[in-house]
């Protein structure tokens, strides 16, 4: 008797165990300013320098989706583009803006830091970027750039569209050397996309809210690769994983906490 | 005289063609070579990238020919040096992968 009870017991304690394991602990949630952050260590640490802490908010505000991730080809994953330091200072990716000759806001924009040997300036330069870990002075301050901007409930707490729509922030679309003169963009129309939940609304997917600010080959087929409506499943858990719309909302455009920013029809008596 | 006039004038040539190839030097890398701009590869990418916007407006011979396009230029980008090679292999799947989607799906809507 005694042999089966704990027969049970084992069963139970081996099923929670990996019920628990499955669900993980509760992530916390990001702070405004954190939210969108991507720290960078392909080859840093390696180098005996601090990994990289790259703040979307920012870039974000400067330039389109587009620009970063199709025209200087950064991945939409981190650490998926492998950016070497040679990479920089060849022109390339960081290197593209961050070359010490780019004008923004009036200034030449930093250059990244080299391969070559590292002075105590360089090293000072090096950690404007490779900076987990450290305090490092920057010249935006979150706060101060996000008080003019309308509000949003999560993520940045920052209503990026409405800013552009109101002229508060203009990202540029077209970087010179990288991006490629483009006939202008027939936008797709709107579609609905049905909920599978009783009573949850359906969602008007926005074609034209996403191709201004991506394009096209950015999303098809890479990360949306169902060509025939209807036929791809997406799901909350998915999107929650990172796949389809997650790859970009869960973790730099409004996170899936803001439901009614996509589940947006009402609901049908 | 003539013979002195003739010696000096070899000899003024011979440094001058000596003097010319140290002052080129040796040939440059493929990455300063010329700006990207300039090279051929760079404008048939360019050209064959920036109707990504349009793809859906194309025909399905359009599309199968730009695709075409795409292969082509593929080995010529595999050619280049690590970074551009990485920044521009990247650039030019994501156009071919549009354009074989958009032909696939106009494919579907014709069965």
């Amino acid at each position: 008797m005694n042999r089966k009870l704990l027969f049970v017991l084992a069963l139970v304690l081996i099923f929670c165990s990996h019920s628990l394991s499955q669900t993980g602990t509760k992530q916390r949630r990001p702070l405004p300013y954190e939210f969108g952050r991507v720290v960078l260590n392909n080859y840093s640490e390696k180098a005996d320098l601090s990994p990289v802490v790259f703040e979307h908010w920012i870039h974000r505000s400067k330039f389109t989706c587009r620009v970063c991730h199709v025209d200087i080809g950064f991945a939409m994953k981190a650490g998926q583009t492998g950016i070497k330091a040679a990479d920089n200072e060849r022109g390339y990716y960081c290197g593209a803006c961050h070359n010490g000759k780019m004008i923004a806001d009036g200034k030449p924009v930093f250059a990244a830091c080299s391969n070559r040997r590292l002075s105590y300036g360089d090293q000072k330069q090096c950690d404007r970027c490779h900076s987990l870990g450290k305090k490092v002075a920057s010249d935006f301050d979150f706060f101060a750039f996000s008080e003019p901007l309308p509000k949003e409930r999560f993520g940045n707490g920052i209503d990026w569209e409405k800013s552009e729509a109101i002229g508060l922030i203009k990202p540029a679309a077209f970087l010179d050397g990288f991006s490629i003169p483009k006939h202008f963009l027939a936008a797709q129309k709107d579609f609905e996309l049905n909920s599978k939940v009783e009573g949850m609304p359906d969602i008007i997917f926005s074609h034209k809210k996403h191709t201004v600010w991506n394009g096209c080959e950015l999303c098809h087929p890479e990360i949306f690769m169902g060509v025939r409506k209807g036929n791809s499943r997406y799901t909350m858990v998915d999107i929650s994983e990172g796949k389809s719309c997650g790859v970009c909302h869960v973790t730099v455009a409004f996170p899936l906490t803001d439901c009614q920013r996509c589940h947006t029809k009402s609901v049908q008596p | 005289m003539l013979k002195r006039g003739i010696a000096l004038m070899l000899f003024m040539g011979l440094v001058a063609v000596i003097g010319g190839v140290y002052a080129i030097g040796e040939p440059a890398s493929s990455e300063t070579q010329t700006a990207p701009a300039q090279e051929a590869w760079q404008a048939e990418f360019d050209d064959i990238c920036s109707r990504s916007q349009n793809a859906m407006t194309f025909s399905q011979q359009e599309l199968a020919d730009l695709i075409q396009r795409c292969d082509v230029l593929m080995p010529k980008i595999e050619k280049l040096d690590e970074t551009r090679k990485k920044v521009y292999m990247g650039r030019l799947r994501m156009c071919r992968g549009l354009y074989a989607y958009v032909l696939e799906s106009k494919e579907n809507q014709k069965k």
